[in-house]
């Protein structure tokens, strides 16, 4: 009960903040000037071009959708560092947590008002991507479930991460470092070969940070049924359960850090 | 004898501010008990250690030593917390909401009220005279309204324990007294209320007990009437005072003002008698005879000055 009334509170508050808003808005209007040429290039494909159009087409949508999954993670990352934070500088929190709430269902009602809110944007991202696939003449084949689910637990990694991050960290840095998390999970690969990073971090960080790449969507996203990836509901379960797994032991830490610590602006 | 509803026992807290850790003892060894029933105030001028302490007994900071029991419970233990309406200094509000919707949203952080009817959020809102502002946003509200919306905020579940740190800040003296009147009313219920104001005129007139701290130190703490009392005087108003009288009674020590019709004469309470006899046999006629009893700012300031003991 405590926990739902914080989710949707914390929900509220941040669709009611401006910067987040302003930031969104901006990301929004980007993603729909993109949309233009994607309906000059249906407008232009004839018989003799169709083949270098469609993949004009496809290489434009898979750049929207790359750029609106990795929106969503900052999103959830920032979300989730300013979602305490600010109730913190602002001092919110203080005739919250005077009532009969305890600490850490405070933070997981923080937590899962965060994903309501990615819950949204993930089915808005969805929703767009459909749309940008229908504008460029093309289909999506892949199972929606799927496209909801992996962001999500993909989301909940980055935010839970930030949720500890910000536990002991200004939120700005918090976030700064989710960012840096999410670039250097591209790098840190334990294969071998040639790379920037000597293996004694490589491998350690490999182990160490999460696989997004894993969680990604994309890996089995599809725009042409030829290119479809099949994967089975044994890949998919186990691949969904790291990630949980992954966002609970970071989230379990964010709790623990958060029991002790100071609720006062000072 | 009343139970303790909080008890602060050698309370110490310290800050580790910047790069290098420098500490900042904000409290050394406070102690004091606050037992059901009293409206405690909590003094201390600016930087005391107030609001520390008290975010100490909400759970919001832990001390670095020390025993806190707050209901019988330790701090931030939500069996206590279901007992206690808090606003705190400043008291900040999520700005996109109404006043209804604000009070529904701690009301379900609440939970049921226990062995008690909780009063409906229009009643609340009504005993703060906000009744009328209910559908407006937040956002919009004077500070004064946001402060009668935070103590309306406390009053929910029918709290044991109210701790309110500045509770009148923002309030216009019309305010002022319509929450002193509120507070009066929670103390007739048998409500505990412990509350830290600056407005020391405000607070001695619903006060049972004093606490006042100064640089994170216990300063004095006890019955409000006892500490008043302690050198406690008696004033007399004469008509006239002739020369020789006035001499007389300034070299006994007396406090003498003369005002457009008649004179103020203070004494020590053990003077009184012969003071009456001094003025009867000079010829004045004494029209009023007044134990003076020393007023709260007077106390709080005399114990702050530098001869008081506090610095």
């Amino acid at each position: 009960m405590r926990i739902r009334a914080i989710a949707w509170n914390t929900f509220g508050l941040l669709l009611h903040n401006r910067v987040l808003l302003l930031i969104v808005v901006l990301f929004a209007s980007w993603i729909f000037l993109m949309m233009t040429p994607l309906i000059m290039m249906r407008q232009i494909t004839s018989a003799s071009n169709a083949g270098r159009m469609q993949s004009e087409v496809l290489t434009l949508v898979s750049m929207v959708m790359g750029a609106l999954s990795g929106f969503g993670s900052m999103l959830a990352a920032g979300c989730a560092a300013f979602a305490v934070a600010g109730e913190m500088k602002s001092g919110t929190i203080l005739a919250v947590m005077a009532r009969p709430v305890r600490r850490w269902e405070y933070l997981v009602g923080k937590f899962c008002g965060v994903q309501i809110l990615l819950g949204v944007y993930v089915l808005g991202m969805l929703g767009l991507s459909f749309l940008l696939a229908r504008i460029g003449g093309q289909h999506i084949h892949a199972p929606v479930w799927a496209l909801i689910a992996y962001p999500l637990v993909r989301y909940a990694i980055y935010s839970a991460v930030a949720m500890l991050l910000v536990t002991f960290l200004n939120p700005f840095v918090s976030l700064g470092v989710v960012w840096m998390m999410a670039i250097g999970v591209e790098f840190m690969t334990p294969t071998e070969g040639i790379h920037l990073v000597p293996a004694w971090v490589r491998i350690p960080l490999y182990y160490l940070l999460p696989s997004t790449n894993l969680l990604s969507e994309s890996r089995f996203l599809s725009i042409t049924q030829t290119s479809l990836h099949q994967t089975t509901w044994l890949q998919h379960t186990v691949t969904l359960a790291y990630g949980l797994d992954y966002a609970a032991v970071w989230l379990l830490l964010a709790l623990w850090s958060f029991r002790s610590k100071g609720l006062t602006r000072d | 004898m009343s139970e303790a509803v909080i008890q602060f026992c050698r309370v110490t807290k310290v800050y580790r501010r910047g790069f290098h850790g420098q500490e900042v003892a904000a409290l050394s060894g406070v102690s004091f008990e606050v037992n059901a029933g009293e409206v405690c105030a909590f003094l201390g001028p600016n930087g005391a250690g107030k609001t520390t302490s008290i975010s100490i007994l909400m759970g919001f900071l832990f001390g670095d030593a020390g025993e806190i029991r707050v209901l019988g419970h330790p701090p931030g233990d939500v069996r206590a917390k279901k007992k206690i309406g808090f606003v705190p200094e400043n008291f900040a509000f999520y700005k996109h909401m109404t006043a209804t919707r604000l009070l529904e949203f701690h009301r379900e952080l609440a939970g049921p009220a226990e062995g008690g009817r909780a009063p409906e959020i229009s009643e609340l809102l009504a005993q703060v005279k906000l009744d009328t502002f209910g559908k407006l946003k937040i956002g919009k509200f004077s500070r004064g309204m946001v402060q009668r919306l935070g103590i309306a905020q406390a009053l929910l579940g029918d709290p044991q324990l109210l701790i309110l740190d500045e509770p009148t800040s923002g309030l216009d003296p019309a305010g002022r007294k319509e929450i002193r009147e509120l507070m009066l009313s929670l103390k007739a219920a048998g409500k505990t209320i412990f509350l830290s104001s600056h407005i020391l005129s405000e607070i001695e007139q619903i006060c049972d007990r004093v606490i006042i701290i100064d640089r994170g130190r216990l300063i004095r703490a006890g019955l409000f009437e006892e500490m008043r009392g302690r050198d406690s005087q008696v004033e007399l108003v004469v008509d006239a005072l002739p020369e020789s009288a006035e001499q007389a009674l300034r070299e006994r020590g007396a406090e003498i003002a003369h005002g457009p019709q008649s004179v103020h004469v203070v004494v020590p309470a053990a003077q009184k008698r012969e003071t009456a006899e001094l003025l009867w046999t000079a010829g004045s006629d004494i029209l009023q005879m007044n134990p003076k009893k020393t007023s709260l700012e007077e106390l709080f300031l005399q114990l702050l000055e530098p001869d008081g003991g506090a610095r």
